[in-house]
């Protein structure tokens, strides 16, 4: 879970770790009890944990719209609906520009949408979002977040920015179980062959090009925030066809290779080559061009808690008047400004609250039902839905090959891997929790969704196990306690077309100057960058419009 | 006896005969698969180790079917020899890799010998199998049904491998019963042909040692690994232990306790005096009003020794991660005649704490700092050997106090030396390095860290000292020019260049 990742050497193990490792690979089924192995249910029973994130019961309220009246009226001048990474931008940027009226109401009950985290004796762990990439030099709000959030330390005599090295994410950063081994880096290399590694090459250096290049219109072709790289049509037909059939087209065949390339796409938008833009495929590998004093362009800033720190650094800045557990479910247009309803679930009754304006940062599919009768025209993207487990081990089990890794990823499975939610504690522990991400990749229907959802507990515990006694043998009598957690619209999917087509761009346009829109699926990518962007660019829009 | 009891005699005989070839034929790919998936496990690769461990396997089968026309006579008792050497060489094959693994250069010959011999000696047994069961039987019918069983063992074999053998057994075991199963198939033929009394006995002692000394093995399948390890140490182990953190075994010969830590050796009994009074004495002779000292890691309390000479000193805190090292340390009476009882000291209080948050999260501040960590051969240790934390101890060090850091050897390890040198410069401080003689390690390195040049050489030591004098300490100065100084990274955090470093100076001493 990574930006574009180095191809480097790994290193072969000492034959004496290695020998020791095998060992207990052996010894482990048997110091347990002489029957292990099958991967069933009863075997997965002295495991706790349960479903988390029960917020969707809430959330589905909004489709039956069955709600108490009234009791109470509040007003703001600036009401922000949806205390995601989107929402909070936007408030840190409204407050810290002059306005002090601003209402954020959030559904949950914490702010932080898909960056939020838990935590128990063992460790913090994401949820959800988990790391970020470095920001480029001339994205100049975030950078001056980070700076005042003391991500960034100082900076350099060349103006780059030094980060602080407890966020940066330590050596070592990621490994992949490929052939019954674990190697060093992501790009599959231990038991591919030569067409494979010549074609990876190819690839790499072709986006590494990419990277560097500039449309007739002297933007960067791939830049984040996306809205900044270039209208080149040469580059943007790019997102009319699929990322399969662009590797297709440009003779990319290697099966080891489109599987990382699948990887990628999966990790950062939860979908396939087929369900990826070609755009959008390259994107993920030629726009991250940050740069920093004291770190390599592709290395991420990461924590315990995952992003939830990012959230938590941005409530700081911003921290009044940020209310939870209050659903908006209707919101119409008055004389003098908008009128919201909301449904405060803990109290079980309703407020209206009169504003002046209204930023909606909430994902589409509810704008839609919160915005009712104005003609809202959504631009229906398509969502990827995740599960996530968080997985508490009482020690983690040797394994052949590179040691264990802040990220690790397991060969030709659904999964997308797991990460070591302690890899950034600087203590030892023999105990770790570990963060495992399914992103699930088939249509998305209302039916499907409901069929994941409808799917018991124990089904995704022993998938979890499944998964992980693959690479780990043995690993389940290690582990005590597995959370799940279902995403049912995790992320947008940049789909062929969607990035730029009109309808994206119609979605985010406001209502008569007092309804604006900002959330991640208006970008098409579902990044904390984009989230910081989509929240800073909607609070210009008010403050230019007051 | 009339026809029909010895024509049932002899079918059943045959049967016998026939469910032979359908165990040999098990066994057989049982050992070769068993040879595949260690050589896969252990090497890497294993499309390759399958490949041609099934090639080998094969070919030799085909050596041993050509050489079976070399046996003229005494098939049965041929037959039966063959047996037994199939399942005790085919049985202790993956004991044996395991157990050489670790300590044969060219494993891979050893792996293919085995597979080669083993497949040899299955080779055999077929076509000498067909030549006695000749004379009963017609020649489409021998090969119709010999053919048969063979196969229907290799199927059976290929399935009960993954399904059974692997999760309940493991390799070792899997590959001992398949050994006991041949063994018992060359008892049982011994037994029920009569042709067999003349070496009945003779053979008879042989199969039960062999069955014997293939069960023991299997049940004591488990300790072959600790023994794998064992082997490691030359000298008698009288303790082993794993704590969550590390394994820590302590051997003894007649001249000497050694200290192991996951295999590293610790310390000897020998001299560690001479590692432990370079470590001290340089840095704390030079601070006379020194009153509290840090000993990070340390817990066998030798460190603490030397500190406690002086009598300025009135308070050691004592981190180490480990409170099974720590209790070893200040109750065992071999170990705390070596360490004087210094864990048991009234100024000595031990944390039993990781280091890097314990100092991070420390309001404390100390004269010294010695920093005796193990050598930084893996990640979660290479961290503690960083920028960052270095940066850290600045907080904790009083004014014109001394850091001194164990830094692996610099003759073994220049770049790793020179690497923690630099690191430490590049966290703000002034380096002093030196190094000493320890004959058990070799040279040894060490760097004193400051935040002004305020370290004295000439300060009067302690007496009793068997090793450090103002001379030694000048002596120690000096890096002649195959340990001297050159360029290297910083470690930092995220990129732990001196873990890398280390293993590759340290890795052709491993092997
Ligand atoms: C499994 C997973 C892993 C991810 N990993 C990463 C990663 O590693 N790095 C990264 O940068 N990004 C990652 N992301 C993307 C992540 O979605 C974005 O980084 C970012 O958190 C999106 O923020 P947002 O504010 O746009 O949307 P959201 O997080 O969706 O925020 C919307 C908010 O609105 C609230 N809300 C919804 N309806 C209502 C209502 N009616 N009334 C009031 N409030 C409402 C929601 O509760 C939510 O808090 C990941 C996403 C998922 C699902």
């Amino acid at each position: 879970m990574n930006g574009p990742h180095t191809y480097t050497d790994g290193h072969q193990p000492a034959r004496r770790t290695f020998l020791k490792q095998i060992a207990s690979l052996f010894a482990v089924p048997f110091a347990v009890s002489p029957i292990a192995a099958c991967n069933t249910s009863t075997d997965n029973r002295h495991i706790t944990g349960s479903m988390a994130g029960a917020n969707a019961a809430t959330g589905h309220l909004l489709r039956t719209g069955n709600f108490p009246a009234a009791t109470k009226t509040l007003d703001t001048e600036i009401l922000i609906v949806g205390g995601g990474a989107t929402g909070l931008s936007a408030k840190r940027w409204l407050e810290q520009h002059g306005q002090n009226n601003v209402l954020l109401l959030e559904l949950d009950k914490q702010p932080g949408g898909n960056s939020v985290a838990g935590a128990n004796s063992v460790s913090a762990y994401p949820w959800g979002a988990h790391y970020m990439t470095l920001p480029d030099t001339t994205n100049t709000d975030l950078i001056s977040f980070l700076r005042s959030a003391g991500i960034i330390t100082s900076f350099d005599s060349n103006g780059l920015p030094v980060y602080n090295e407890y966020y940066l994410c330590h050596d070592p950063e990621e490994r992949l179980y490929i052939n019954g081994h674990w190697q060093e880096g992501l790009v599959p290399r231990f038991g591919t062959g030569s067409t494979d590694r010549l074609q990876t090459e190819r690839f790499l250096k072709e986006t590494e090009r990419l990277k560097h290049a500039v449309g007739n219109d002297g933007q960067p072709c791939f830049a984040i925030p996306l809205d900044t790289s270039s209208a080149d049509e040469e580059y943007r037909r790019l997102d009319n066809i699929t990322f399969d059939q662009y590797l297709t087209e440009n003779g990319y065949t290697s099966r080891y290779l489109r599987w990382y390339l699948e990887y990628c796409c999966k990790d950062d938008y939860g979908s396939t080559l087929h369900q990826t833009s070609a755009w959008a495929g390259l994107h993920y590998f030629a726009s991250r061009k940050g740069r920093a004093a004291n770190a390599l362009s592709s290395a991420v800033l990461t924590w315990p808690e995952g992003n939830a720190f990012l959230i938590n650094a941005l409530k700081h800045q911003a921290p009044d008047n940020v209310r939870t557990n209050m659903l908006v479910h209707n919101l119409e247009l008055t004389a003098g400004g908008v009128l919201v309803q909301c449904y405060n679930a803990a109290s079980r009754s309703c407020t209206t609250i009169r504003a002046r304006k209204v930023l909606l940062c909430t994902p589409q599919y509810i704008t839609k039902r919160i915005v009712g009768t104005l003609q809202y025209p959504a631009s229906a993207p398509s969502y990827a839905p995740w599960v996530v487990a968080n997985v508490t081990l009482d020690r983690f089990p040797a394994s052949s090959g590179f040691p264990l890794c802040w990220d690790n990823v397991i060969y030709g499975q659904e999964s997308v891997g797991y990460v070591n939610a302690r890899h950034q504690n600087l203590g030892h522990l023999p105990g770790s929790v570990v963060t495992y991400y399914l992103p699930v990749t088939g249509d998305d229907t209302l039916a499907s969704r409901r069929s994941i959802r409808e799917l018991p507990y124990t089904h995704w515990r022993d998938r979890v196990v499944q998964d992980l006694e693959f690479a780990h043998p043995g690993i389940r009598h290690r582990i005590t306690n597995i959370d799940v957690w279902i995403w049912g619209h995790g992320m947008v999917r940049p789909s062929p077309g969607y990035i730029w087509s009109n309808a994206r761009q119609a979605a985010r346009q406001p209502i008569d100057n007092r309804v604006f829109f900002a959330h991640t699926d208006l970008s098409g990518i579902s990044v904390f960058e984009e989230a910081f962007f989509q929240g800073v660019e909607a609070a210009k829009k008010i403050l230019q419009t007051s | 006896m009339d026809r029909t009891a010895a024509d049932s005699g002899l079918r059943r005989d045959q049967n016998i005969l026939l469910f032979s070839v359908f165990a040999i034929a098990t066994c057989g790919l049982v050992y070769e698969l068993v040879a595949g998936t260690l050589a896969s496990y252990l090497m890497g690769d294993s499309v390759t180790q399958f490949s041609t461990i099934i090639g080998t396997y094969l070919f030799s089968m085909g050596v041993g079917s050509w050489l079976s026309r070399y046996i003229e006579d005494h098939l049965l008792r041929w037959f039966i020899l063959i047996e037994v050497l199939v399942g005790v060489v085919g049985g202790c094959s993956a004991p044996l890799l395991f157990l050489l693994f670790e300590h044969i250069a060219s494993f891979r010959i050893i792996l293919y010998s085995l597979v080669g011999i083993t497949g040899i000696l299955v080779g055999l047994e077929i076509p000498i199998l067909m030549r006695i069961l000749k004379a009963n039987l017609a020649f489409k019918e021998l090969v119709a049904r010999v053919f048969t069983f063979d196969y229907i063992g290799a199927l059976i074999a290929s399935l009960i491998f993954p399904l059974v053998l692997v999760p309940y057994l493991g390799l070792i075991r899997a590959s001992l019963l398949f050994g006991i199963i041949n063994v018992s198939i060359a008892g049982l033929l011994l037994y029920r042909f009569d042709e067999a009394k003349p070496f009945r006995r003779s053979f008879s002692v042989t199969i039960v040692a062999s069955v014997m000394l293939l069960l023991v093995a299997f049940v004591y399948a488990d300790r072959i690994m600790t023994f794998s390890e064992t082997l490691a140490f030359q000298d008698r182990v009288i303790f082993a232990k794993n704590t969550p953190y590390q394994r820590i075994v302590l051997t003894r010969n007649n001249r000497e306790l050694r200290l192991f830590l996951n295999g590293n050796l610790q310390f000897s009994s020998a001299d560690e005096y001479r590692y432990h009074e370079a470590l001290v004495h340089p840095a704390l002779h030079s601070l006379p009003h020194a009153q509290k000292v840090l000993i990070l890691g340390g817990g066998d309390g030798l460190a603490a020794r030397e500190i406690l000479k002086y009598p300025n000193i009135d308070s050691i805190t004592l981190v180490d991660l480990d409170p099974a090292m720590t209790r070893f340390f200040s109750s065992n009476t071999m170990l705390r005649r070596l360490n004087h009882d210094a864990l048991l000291s009234p100024k000595l209080h031990v944390v039993n704490s990781d280091a890097f948050n314990w100092v991070k999260n420390s309001h404390d501040s100390f004269d010294l700092v010695v920093i005796d960590f193990p050598d930084p051969a893996n990640y979660s240790i290479g961290k503690l050997y960083s920028s960052a934390f270095y940066e850290e101890l600045h907080h904790i060090l009083r004014e014109r106090g001394i850091i001194v850091v164990q830094s692996t050897s610099p003759y073994v390890a220049r770049k790793s030396y020179w690497c923690i040198a630099h690191t430490l410069q590049a966290s703000g401080f002034i380096t002093v390095p030196y190094h000493a003689y320890v004959p058990s390690f070799g040279e040894w390195g060490y760097i004193m860290a400051m935040e002004q040049y305020t370290w004295r050489t000439d300060n009067p030591l302690p007496t009793g000292l068997r090793y450090i004098s103002n001379a030694t300490i000048k002596d120690m100065l000096y890096f002649p020019p195959d340990m001297s100084e050159l360029p290297t990274g910083i470690n930092k955090l995220n990129n732990q260049a001196l873990v890398n470093y280390f293993e590759d100076e340290w890795a052709p001493y491993i092997h």
